[in-house]
C-alpha cells in the first residue's frame, strides 16, 4: 500500500493513502473530537466537531471527509481551530437541556466531556429553548429524548447501513429537525440497541438499564457474550456484584463494534436466578442440604458403579472446564458418552449480521477439548430418552428445557439410577437429581470460550460467586482428585497451560497471549 | 445591446416549437449533432468565458470539462429549475416563455459530456412553469429533437421533468441531486463533486436555467461573439430581477458591466415618489445589503460586485426606501434562513434560529446592546463552517445589515422599539 507522509501539529506522520485526516490523527494518538463520524459508517459530516486548520486552505476543514494527502500541514490546536470548536459546542447546547444531574447519559456524554474538554465557557443564549419530543419510545428497548438529540444522524444511517431495516428518519428541516420512527415501524430489530451504544448523546437511552445506576458506579470487566458461538467481545459492567448491562468491546475479527439484543440481554435470564447455597442430596422425602465432602463422596460413590453413563456439558462451560470434564469423565469409565450442549435455530438476514444459529458459546471448544465422543447432542438426548444410560452428570443446562416432550424427558430422568446435576440454580431438572451441586456462570469465573470460527478468547470474572457455590472447574479438579488423579493444574491459567500441551489445535498459546481481543487457534491461526 | 436571454419573449406564443423554430430555434442543435464532437461543444463554451448563472459564477465549459469521460457509469446533466432565492424570478420567466431554450440547452449540454439522460429539477410552486416545461418537452421529443437518434445524427436523450416538493435548499446543487434521488433534500458533503459522484453516485452537471438558455445562442452564433460582449472575465450578459421599492420593477437583461446606479435610476426609474434610496440587495437575498452611498461606481459584474462587498448571486435587485426600517429586513431575511436551514449542520441548524430571535427581539425593542456584536459573532461563528454554502448566505446579510445599518440597529436598542413605526 501507498504510504503519505504529512504534518499533525508539528509531528510528521506516515500513514498509508486513503486515510483521512481524522484517521491519520488517531493513529498517531492525536486526538480530533467528532460526534457524527463513525468508523463504520458513511461520512455525514453534519456535526463540525472536527474542524481542523489545513495550510494553504483558506477555511477550515472537517478531519472526517479530508484525505490525509502528501505534504499536509495540519493543525488540530490552533486558535481558530478551537474557537471553531468552542463555537461548535455552544451551537449544540442552545436547545439542549443542561439537566445532566437526571439525564442518564450523564459520565458517558460526548457533550459533557467535550464542553470539559473544548469549551468551558457560559452560554450567551437568552432565547427559549426549543421544545422536542421527550420519552418516545422507539421500540422494546429504546427510548428518545429529542431535546438532547444533537441530529449528528449516526442512528439513522447504522439502520440504513448496517441493517438496512431503516426504521429511523429525520424529519423537518432547520431547528426542527428531530429523528423519528417512519410510520408503521417500530424499532425493533435484533440489532435495536447498538444505536443507544453510538448515540453519543442523551437522545437514544436502553430502557432496559436507564435509571438504574449512575455510570461512574458500573465497574467494566473485558470479556466474552454467552449468548451464542459468536464470541461478541463485550464489557460487563457491574454495580454492587450484579450485572447491569453489557456493553459492546471493539473486535473487528468478531463483532466489530456491535452486539445483538439478544445476547445483550441473555444475563438476565442466566443471573437473575434464585442461586444454591450449599450441595443437595437426595434422601427420604427429598433434596436436603449437605455439605460439599459428602457430595463430592455421593457423586463419586454414585457415579463408580460400572453402568453405562452419559455427562453432558453446558455450552457455557469454557475450554478449562470441558478439558478436566473430560479427563474426569475417561477417569470414572472408559467410554463414556460425552456431550456439549447445542442446537441450532433459523435466523433472519439481520441477525445473521451477528449472531450465530446456535445459543452455546463454547460449543467449538467443548468439542476441542474432547467433550464429544457421542455423535452431538441429540444423539445424546435420544440414547437418554430411549433408556440406553442408567447414569448422568448434567452440568448447567436444563434437559427438560431442551425436550420435545417434556413428561417424556421427566419420567426418564425419573427413572435414571444417578442424576447429578451441577448449576445456579434448581432447575426442573436439577429437582429430580440425587446430587445437586451448586455452581457459578459465566459472569463469576475466569476461562477461555473457543467461538464458531476457532477463535480463543477470554472470559473475565466480573463478579463474586455467592457463598457455597464453586466453579465448575474447581468442582471437576476437587473430583479428578478425589478419583486418585494427580493433577497439578489448579487455576484456569494453569488447566489452559496443560490444554496447550495436550491439545494439537491449542499448542503454544498461553492465557496472557490471548489477551483482551483472542487469538486464532489451529489451522486458522494464520488468519487471525 | 442584443438581447440574447430575453431574444424571444415578447413574441406571442413564444413558448411554442414553431414560433422558437421559426426564431432560429433548435439551428445550434442541429449544427452541433451534424458539425462538431462533444469536445468541441465544451470548447466553445469554454472559450464564450460564460459563467454559471445560478449564483456561484463558476466557469460554464470548465465544469462540464471535469466530468470524467472514461467513466463506466452513465453520467447526467441536470437543470436546475428549483428558483427560490428571495427577490429572484428571471428563470421563472424563461420557463414560461422560452422553454423550448432550455431544452435545447440541456440538449446541447449532455451532447457535450455524452449523457443520454437529463433531468429538469422545477421548483414545486412553479407550477404553471412545469405545464408550460412539460408541453415543450411533448412538442420536442415528437420532433426529434429529444428520445432516441436524435436528428438522426444517433445520439439519444432522455429528459425528465421533476417538481420539487418545495425547499429552498434543494437549489442547492448536491440538496437537488439527493431530492431527486429521492431522499431528504440535504447538500452533500463534498468532495466528492457531482462531476465525477452527483446523481445516484455518477458523474453529474447541474447548470442554471439561465446559464443553458445561453448555450443555443453561444453554439449558434459562435463563442467570440458572446465573449466580446460584457467585461474582461464576465462575459456576457445577465437577468436581474427588480422589485421592492422601485418605479419599474421587472426583469430586466442587462449586459455585464453595466452602471448600477444608472440601471436603477434610469433603466427601473428610481426610487417611486420623493423617497431616496436607502438600501439595495444586488443578488438576491442571500448576498450582503448595499447602502445607498455604496452604489456610485459599482458595475453589474461579478468583479465590481465583489469589489464593492457583495456579489452578483443571482441577480435578484431588492430596493429598499428610506421608509423601510432595516431592522425589520435583516429579521424577516433571517426569519426565511431559519426556516429554510436543512438542519444538517451545527452551526447552520441552531445559528440560522438563534440570530433569527435576536433580530427579533432587536425589532421589538427588547434587546441590550450586547446583541449586536452577538449577531457577529454568531454569523462568523456560521461562515464558512457547514456542508453547503446555505450558512454563509445565511451569515452573509445578518452580519451585513448590521455593519451597514448600526446606527439604526443601536436606536431599536437604546430607545427599546422601531423608531420607524
Amino acid at each position: 500500500m501507498d504510504s503519505v507522509k504529512l504534518t499533525i501539529d508539528g509531528r510528521e506522520i506516515v500513514t498509508t493513502k486513503g486515510k483521512k485526516i481524522i484517521q491519520a490523527a488517531a493513529e498517531a494518538g492525536i486526538a480530533i473530537p467528532y460526534y457524527c463520524y463513525h468508523p463504520k459508517l458513511s461520512i455525514a459530516g453534519n456535526c463540525r466537531m472536527c474542524l481542523v486548520e489545513i495550510e494553504k486552505m483558506p477555511r477550515l476543514q472537517i478531519a472526517c471527509n479530508t484525505d490525509a494527502l502528501e505534504g499536509m500541514v495540519v493543525l488540530t490546536q490552533s486558535l481558530k481551530v478551537s474557537e471553531a470548536r468552542k463555537s461548535v459546542m455552544e451551537f449544540l447546547l442552545i436547545n439542549h437541556p443542561l439537566d445532566c444531574p437526571i439525564c442518564d447519559q450523564a459520565g458517558e456524554c460526548w457533550l459533557q466531556d467535550y464542553y470539559m474538554q473544548h469549551d468551558l465557557s457560559d452560554s450567551r443564549f437568552e432565547e427559549r429553548k426549543e421544545p422536542d419530543r421527550k420519552r418516545e419510545i422507539f421500540g422494546p428497548y429504546v427510548v428518545f429524548d429529542g431535546e438532547r438529540c444533537i441530529k449528528c444522524t449516526r442512528c439513522v444511517r447504522f439502520l440504513q447501513e448496517v441493517t438496512h431495516t431503516e426504521e429511523l428518519a429525520v424529519l423537518n428541516r432547520s431547528d426542527d429537525s428531530t429523528i423519528t420512527l417512519f410510520p408503521g415501524k417500530i424499532l425493533d430489530n435484533p440489532l435495536s440497541v447498538n444505536v443507544v451504544d453510538i448515540c453519543p448523546v442523551g437522545a437514544l437511552t436502553d430502557r432496559d438499564f436507564r435509571f438504574k445506576v449512575r455510570v461512574w458506579y458500573l465497574q467494566k470487566t473485558p470479556s466474552i457474550c454467552p449468548g451464542c458461538s459468536t464470541g461478541c467481545n463485550i464489557s460487563v459492567e457491574t454495580y454492587q456484584n450484579r450485572i447491569a448491562r453489557f456493553k459492546p468491546r471493539v473486535n473487528e475479527a468478531v463483532n466489530s463494534h456491535w452486539l445483538c439484543d439478544e445476547g445483550r440481554y441473555c444475563f438476565h435470564a442466566l443471573t437473575e436466578v434464585e442461586r444454591l447455597s450449599s450441595p443437595l442430596i437426595r434422601q427420604e422425602g427429598g433434596l436436603v442440604p449437605t455439605d460439599w465432602e459428602a457430595a463430592f463422596w455421593a457423586v463419586l460413590f454414585g457415579l463408580a458403579k460400572a453402568e453405562p453413563f452419559a455427562g453432558l456439558l453446558s455450552g457455557r462451560n469454557t475450554n478449562e472446564e470441558a478439558f478436566l470434564f473430560g479427563k474426569l469423565m475417561k477417569r470414572l469409565s472408559p467410554e463414556p458418552a460425552l456431550e456439549v450442549v447445542y442446537r441450532e435455530r433459523e435466523l433472519t438476514d439481520v441477525e445473521k449480521i451477528l449472531k450465530s444459529p446456535d445459543r452455546s458459546p463454547n460449543f467449538r471448544g467443548a468439542r476441542d477439548m474432547g467433550a464429544s465422543t457421542n455423535g452431538g447432542f441429540e444423539t445424546l438426548l435420544e440414547g437418554l430418552l430411549q433408556g440406553k444410560f442408567r447414569n448422568a452428570y448434567v452440568i448447567g443446562e436444563d434437559l427438560v428445557s431442551y425436550a420435545a416432550d417434556k413428561e417424556k424427558m421427566l419420567s426418564v430422568l425419573e427413572r435414571l439410577s444417578f442424576l447429578v446435576v451441577q448449576d445456579t440454580h434448581l432447575t426442573p431438572t436439577a429437582k429430580l437429581a440425587h446430587v445437586v451441586l451448586p455452581s457459578t456462570h459465566f459472569g463469576e469465573k475466569d476461562g477461555t470460550y473457543t467461538n464458531r470460527k476457532g477463535r480463543v478468547q477470554r472470559l473475565n470474572a466480573a463478579l463474586v460467586p455467592p457463598p457455597g457455590a464453586l466453579h465448575d472447574w474447581q468442582i471437576f479438579a476437587r473430583l479428578l482428585s478425589d478419583a486418585g488423579e494427580e493433577i497439578s493444574y489448579r487455576t484456569p491459567a494453569e488447566i489452559f497451560q496443560q490444554i496447550s500441551q495436550e491439545i494439537p489445535r491449542y499448542r503454544g498459546l498461553s492465557f496472557s497471549e490471548i489477551g483482551e481481543l483472542g487469538v486464532q487457534t489451529g489451522d486458522d491461526r494464520s488468519h487471525p | 445591446m442584443e438581447k440574447i436571454l430575453l431574444r424571444s419573449i415578447d413574441i406571442p406564443d413564444s413558448h411554442t416549437l414553431q414560433v422558437y423554430e421559426s426564431c432560429g430555434g433548435y439551428r445550434a442543435l442541429r449544427k452541433a449533432l451534424k458539425e462538431m464532437s462533444p469536445e468541441q461543444v465544451t470548447e466553445e463554451v469554454k472559450a464564450s468565458g460564460l459563467r454559471g448563472r445560478g449564483g456561484a459564477g463558476f466557469p460554464t465549459g470548465m465544469k462540464w470539462g471535469f466530468v470524467p469521460k472514461d467513466s463506466p457509469k452513465p453520467k447526467y446533466v441536470v437543470c436546475n429549475a428549483d428558483e427560490s432565492e428571495p427577490g429572484t424570478f428571471k428563470d421563472r420567466l424563461l420557463i414560461e416563455r422560452d422553454p423550448h431554450a432550455i431544452i435545447e440547452g440541456i440538449v446541447l449540454a449532455s451532447y457535450a459530456i455524452q449523457s443520454h439522460t437529463a433531468f429538469i429539477y422545477i421548483r414545486g410552486e412553479l407550477a404553471y412553469g412545469a405545464k408550460v416545461l412539460e408541453a415543450a418537452l411533448q412538442e420536442a421529443y415528437r420532433a426529434g429533437y429529444l428520445g432516441k437518434n436524435i436528428l438522426a445524427s444517433g445520439y439519444d436523450l432522455e429528459l425528465i421533468l421533476h417538481r420539487g416538493a418545495g425547499a429552498y435548499i434543494c437549489g442547492e446543487e448536491t440538496g437537488l441531486l439527493s431530492s431527486l434521488e429521492g431522499g431528504r433534500g440535504w447538500p452533500k458533503v463534498k468532495p466528492p463533486f457531482p462531476a465525477t459522484h452527483g446523481l445516484f453516485g455518477c458523474p453529474t452537471v447541474v447548470n442554471n436555467v439561465e446559464t443553458l438558455v445561453v448555450v443555443p445562442w453561444i453554439i449558434d452564433q459562435g463563442a467570440s461573439r458572446y465573449a466580446a460582449t460584457g467585461t474582461e472575465k464576465s462575459k456576457g450578459t445577465k437577468l436581474f430581477c427588480v422589485s421592492g421599492h422601485i418605479n419599474k420593477p421587472g426583469v430586466y437583461e442587462v449586459e455585464m458591466g453595466y452602471p448600477f446606479k444608472r440601471f436603477l435610476e434610469e433603466d427601473c426609474g428610481g426610487v417611486p415618489g420623493r423617497r431616496q434610496l436607502k438600501g439595495v440587495i444586488p443578488g438576491g437575498a442571500s448576498m450582503p445589503v448595499l447602502r445607498a452611498d455604496e452604489i456610485d461606481g459599482v458595475q453589474m459584474d461579478y468583479e465590481s460586485m465583489q469589489a464593492a462587498g457583495t456579489l452578483l448571486g443571482s441577480g435578484g435587485v431588492i430596493v429598499m426606501d428610506d421608509s423601510t426600517c432595516m431592522v425589520k429586513a435583516a429579521w424577516n431575511i433571517a426569519r426565511f434562513f431559519a426556516h429554510e436551514s436543512c438542519g444538517q449542520c451545527s452551526p447552520c441548524r441552531e445559528g440560522c434560529h438563534w440570530m433569527e430571535k435576536i433580530f427579533a427581539r432587536i425589532e421589538k425593542g427588547e434587546a441590550d446592546s450586547g446583541d449586536l456584536d452577538l449577531i457577529l459573532n454568531i454569523s462568523g461563528n456560521i461562515m464558512g463552517r457547514t456542508i453547503c454554502p446555505f450558512g454563509d448566505a445565511a451569515a452573509m446579510p445578518a452580519a451585513a445589515f448590521i455593519k451597514k445599518y448600526r446606527d439604526e440597529f443601536e436606536e431599536h436598542i437604546t430607545e427599546k422599539r422601531c423608531p420607524l413605526r
